[in-house]
């Protein structure tokens, strides 16, 4: 299990993070969401220990030095590899600096390139490949050393949407063979379709907290998709309405500020006659996103 | 494997590997083989067409060959022959020697004046004859003869020891100094080079989630020191072969005999305890290089990484020429013991002679000292510096790049 407790961190007058306290068991996926300069990673260098931190970082029980960075795999936010060594010479330095031999990982490579359906032989070099490939090599060298700890920042940024559902699979089965992971992503619909729990950051301290259904849940069931006759004028009328959205030709989305005030209005349209859709549900993710993550909210 | 000699070996085989490398190395080799290829086909083609055909008076003829025939081409039987390979280029001319009313006249003809070491052979010749001639004339008795014979004399006396010490010192001051300033400009400036471009991929974050800041900046700086003895080992063994080579080689063997104590004494003085100097030297203008490299905003920046280093060197190596005579003076011993400097100062303090073995000591336990100093506070800043990679001044980067893991 990875435990940040109570960490802080500045830089001169800029207070990076601000008491920040999470835990990450085995097994078990966090998302961390935030604005740019929010403190993702600022949390994630402070986790690497890359910079001296106030508060306490530990996994399995014990603080993060040197002896456990075999256990971590990382991918940095920005994609970077060395251009002039092959697949294969990339793949292999980096793997055996996380302590695994040569021999361990060669025959690997192959099946983890075809996994990730990286287009090129292992023997090309690193900069004739496209940037998309590039970072998918770069992926692999984070997993190939089969890590416990895995920390991704942004690992979704630039990838088409089949080769995200490939890092889904891979971040699922790190999963499943007991990894603790914490990834960084500004696509709320990839968090909230892998993450066990997400945490909220905003001027470096935690504004939400949770799991996804517990996170949604917070903000209440304020939205209301239905299909009516009505017009927006109309519904925008009824009480505790404060939008009114047309997403398609009869069906809107209403945002209420409470609630209790859905079964009055479920009353109010169907006057005790069939509708053809009424469903109460919490905010979205991104949407909660919005809400929360900019600084209006101070 | 340690983590710190998997960062030397991939250092030093990414290195060793390059056409940088591959050039840098066999360039010397490269430019001694043209130079001796020039050289073979210059004289042997020079050995046909500086030669001269004889002909005229048999006795004459006879005696002058005699004393000159490797300059002579005896092949050529008449002047019509001759006069045909002067036009051709492929004698420098001919000379007849012909005499008439007791008077030895030689007669050149050539396409251009005649060679002045030749001109000086054929007067003595023909003076010598003349003046047999002369004798024979006169009819003197032999004794007279004889007194007349007589010759001033000239002795030269060259104390051969002392000025073949001198021009080795001077020899070895050269090679020493062209040497480190040469390896410590190229490994300073590749150095530099590779820490900058790895900043700029910032492939660096993902290093250090594998090894410490520390082991990877001090297996750098092995993998480059590699890369540094691996040059010179290829440079003393192929020195050596190229030694053994001119040693029997037909144009060069006459001079190397000639020269053999100077050439021992130049080989003295360079493998010695100034190859240690040369070793350090490396480290520690490669350590500083590492830290000028780790100092740049971005990799485009990387050829400006190495311009502190560079400066340093070539200030070095400019304050030994006006010293290069003049090792009994207060700089040159303080600046022997100052890390950087010494390096050059040092070794030309061996060279002359001028240094008594615990002033060597000193000046090494001094520069061990900066060495290790330097390593460890520059491993320790290292991370900061790596990571950091915002475009602002320089010394704001500095600044922020110290105080990152603070």
């Amino acid at each position: 299990m990875l435990s940040v407790q109570h960490v802080s961190k500045s830089f001169g007058s800029l207070q990076a993070l601000d008491d920040i306290n999470f835990d990450i068991p085995d097994g078990h996926i966090l998302g961390l969401i935030g604005q740019n300069g929010a403190g993702k990673s600022t949390t994630f260098h402070s986790i690497l220990n890359f910079l001296h931190y106030d508060g306490q970082i530990n996994w399995q029980g014990e603080p993060i030095t040197e002896s456990v960075f075999d256990q971590i795999g990382y991918l940095p936010e920005e994609r970077s590899l060395m251009p002039k060594l092959t697949i294969e010479q990339q793949i292999v330095y980096l793997a055996r600096l996380k302590d695994k031999s040569a021999k361990e990982i060669r025959p690997q490579i192959d099946s983890w390139l075809e996994k990730f359906a990286v287009k090129g032989n292992k023997k090309d070099k690193i900069k004739s490949l496209s940037k998309g490939n590039q970072q998918k090599v770069q992926l692999i060298c984070t997993l190939i050393h089969n890590p416990k700890l895995i920390i991704l920042d942004e690992p979704f940024s630039g990838l088409d949407p089949v080769n995200s559902d490939l890092l889904k699979q891979a971040i699922i089965e790190a999963k499943n063979n007991g990894a603790s992971i914490i990834f960084s992503s500004h696509d709320m619909e990839n968090v909230e379709e892998v993450c066990d729990s997400l945490v909220m950051l905003r001027n470096g301290r935690i504004v939400l907290d949770g799991t996804v259904g517990e996170v949604r849940d917070q903000f209440g069931k304020t939205r209301l998709f239905v299909t009516t006759d009505w017009t927006a004028d109309r519904l925008s009328q009824l009480p505790h309405v404060i939008s009114v959205i047309q997403r398609e030709y009869n069906r809107y989305l209403l945002d209420l500020d409470d609630e209790t005030a859905g079964k009055d209005i479920f009353d109010t349209l169907t006057n005790g006659q069939y509708i053809e859709e009424f469903s109460q549900q919490p905010p979205t993710l991104n949407e909660i996103f919005r809400l929360k993550a900019g600084d209006h909210n101070e | 494997m340690n983590k710190l000699w998997i960062v030397t070996f991939e250092t030093f085989l990414r290195q060793v590997k390059s056409w940088g490398f591959v050039a840098l190395v066999l360039g010397p080799f490269v430019i001694f083989g043209i130079s001796i290829g020039a050289g073979y086909l210059s004289a042997s083609s020079a050995s046909d067409s500086d030669d001269i055909a004889v002909y005229g008076q048999n006795e004459l003829k006879d005696a002058f060959i005699k004393q000159n025939k490797d300059d002579i081409n005896t092949k050529i039987k008449s002047v019509s022959t001759a006069e045909k390979k002067v036009k051709a280029n492929k004698i420098a001319g001919y000379l007849v020697f012909t005499t008439e009313n007791n008077s030895v006249k030689a007669t050149y003809h050539g396409s251009s004046s005649i060679d002045n070491s030749m001109k000086a052979k054929i007067n003595t010749f023909t003076m010598g004859v003349q003046q047999q001639l002369n004798y024979a004339n006169a009819q003197l008795t032999p004794k007279q003869a004889q007194s007349l014979q007589q010759q001033p004399v000239f002795k030269e006396v060259i104390r051969k020891k002392t000025g073949t010490d001198n021009l080795a010192k001077m020899i070895s001051f050269w090679i020493i100094v062209i040497m480190v300033y040469t390896i410590l400009i190229t490994y300073g400036s590749i150095t530099a080079q590779e820490i900058a471009s790895e900043k700029g991929t910032k492939i660096m974050e993902v290093i250090f989630s594998s090894t410490t800041a520390v082991k990877y900046f001090i297996g750098k700086i092995l993998g480059v020191l590699l890369v540094i003895i691996t040059q010179i080992l290829i440079y003393l063994v192929g020195g050596w072969g190229m030694f053994v080579y001119a040693q029997h080689a037909e144009l060069t063997k006459d001079a190397i005999a000639k020269n053999k104590d100077l050439i021992t004494a130049v080989l003295h003085n360079i493998l010695s305890l100034n190859l240690v100097y040369l070793l350090l030297g490396v480290v520690i203008y490669t350590i500083l290089a590492a830290l000028c490299g780790a100092l740049v905003a971005k990799a485009e920046d990387a050829s400006k990484a190495a311009q502190p280093v560079t400066m340093l060197s070539m200030l070095a190596f400019f304050i030994t020429f006006p010293f290069q005579n003049n090792m009994d003076v207060l700089p040159v011993k303080i600046l022997s013991y100052v890390p950087f400097f010494s390096s050059y100062f040092m070794p030309m303090r061996i060279i002359n002679n001028e240094v008594a073995p615990i002033q060597i000591i000193i000046s090494l336990a001094i520069l061990v000292a900066a060495i290790l100093l330097m390593i460890y506070y520059i491993g320790k800043v290292y991370q900061g510096l790596m990571l950091q990679n915002d475009d602002s001044s320089f010394w704001k980067r500095l600044k922020r790049g110290l105080s990152y893991n603070k």
